[in-house]
């Protein structure tokens, strides 16, 4: 089969995958769709690697954006999904960028060290068995704890501002704007004894994270092991939905 | 002999990433590991996170021989301090307390004055780090 074949018969697959999502409501072809795009997410989200962020964030926020594209494709369209879908993952990555400042606020040099950090504790973590201390963290990367420390702040920090920000508009976009609409009309002291609620809006993927951290008592590095992700981005999806959670009850 | 760090921090959420890397900075000069560490800093985060928005609160450090102890407060939130004591660990809810009991060593409500609680968190330093 010729490429231009190939790519017209995907096209129609597509086309059909949208239909019935569409005008079926069925949510596994939606989810079809999205495995079938996450290479094209993957592709461009990579070429904003190396500006301080980790890839595999990107890659996140590039899924949203293919995610809405999906969601607002009107079936009378004469493009393809993928053709529609780009422009949307390259605008919520770039949308990601601006709204952190990352590249006007952090130091290139700090912003490389927050990249390098991630490789660095996994590979400290296997060769000692343990999680690293952060002075064994600043030996192997050979700058200094203080350095160490602020890198990765930076990390933390524009995560929880991205995710902080709050509604902007339509084209705000929050990680979870999956999370359904809900009456949480609970009383603050009952939000605090039990975050269930919330709990239940999370993707399957931080709700799997956070029972493995809270009910199975796993440490990171484990979890990470088990998803298939860095330690430190574990962390920031734990930290994430945790206070994600706690704004929904709020 | 232990060592104490002390500081006043407002409970503005512009003023978290600044807690956190305070925290951080005593972490390291106790020497935890950095996935104990940041066990620390969401716990100190998600009760600052339950504490309001306005107002201070004191955040002291106590480094001593394999520990490092944290006392927040005073924290004036109505309810706080019954929820700290729910530890109910049925499976597929998750509660403050059941996030502390999991992130650190021990915790508990050490001041229930008027003028709002304290609460202690403890982190031990694990000997190989």
């Amino acid at each position: 089969m010729s490429q231009a074949a190939g790519s017209a018969m995907h096209a129609a697959e597509d086309r059909e995958l949208l239909r019935r999502f569409h005008k079926e409501g069925d949510v596994r072809a939606r989810e079809h769709l999205v495995a079938r795009h996450l290479p094209l997410v993957r592709s461009l989200a990579r070429r904003y690697a190396g500006r301080g962020e980790p890839l595999e964030d990107i890659e996140q926020v590039g899924a949203i954006g293919l995610l809405k594209a999906i969601d607002r494709f009107e079936l009378e369209r004469e493009v393809s999904l993928a053709t529609y879908a780009t422009p949307n993952v390259v605008g919520e990555i770039k949308r990601h960028f601006r709204d952190k400042g990352w590249a006007i606020r952090v130091p290139r040099a700090l912003q490389e060290l927050n990249a390098r950090m991630s490789s660095t504790i996994e590979r400290l973590t296997t060769r000692l068995g343990r999680s690293p201390s952060i002075a064994e963290m600043a030996s192997e990367l050979e700058v200094t704890p203080e350095e160490v420390l602020e890198a990765l702040e930076v990390g933390s920090a524009y995560t929880t501002l991205s995710l902080s920000s709050g509604p902007g508009g339509e084209e705000d976009s929050d990680p979870l704007e999956s999370i359904g609409e809900e009456d949480t009309n609970f009383e603050r002291s009952e939000n605090r004894a039990s975050l269930e609620p919330a709990l239940h809006h999370l993707p399957s993927r931080e709700r799997e994270i956070l029972r493995m951290r809270f009910e199975e008592g796993l440490p990171q590095t484990q979890i990470a092991e088990r998803v298939g992700l860095s330690q430190m981005h574990v962390s920031r999806l734990i930290r994430k939905s945790l206070a994600v959670m706690r704004d929904e009850l709020a | 002999m232990a060592e104490h760090v002390s500081v006043q921090v407002p409970l503005a959420d512009e003023f978290v990433s600044v807690v956190r890397i305070i925290v951080s900075g005593v972490a390291e000069r106790a020497k935890l590991a950095f996935e104990d560490m940041d066990d620390l800093q969401l716990a100190v985060e998600r009760l600052l996170a339950e504490a309001g928005h306005e107002g201070q609160a004191s955040l002291s450090f106590e480094l001593g021989n394999g520990y490092v102890r944290t006392r927040i407060g005073p924290l004036h939130e109505h309810g706080l301090a019954e929820a700290l004591q729910r530890l109910d660990r049925t499976p597929g809810q998750l509660t403050l307390a059941w996030v502390l009991d999991t992130v650190v060593d021990s915790y508990g409500v050490e001041e229930t004055s008027g003028e709002g609680i304290v609460v202690r968190l403890e982190k031990l330093v694990e000997k190989s780090a």
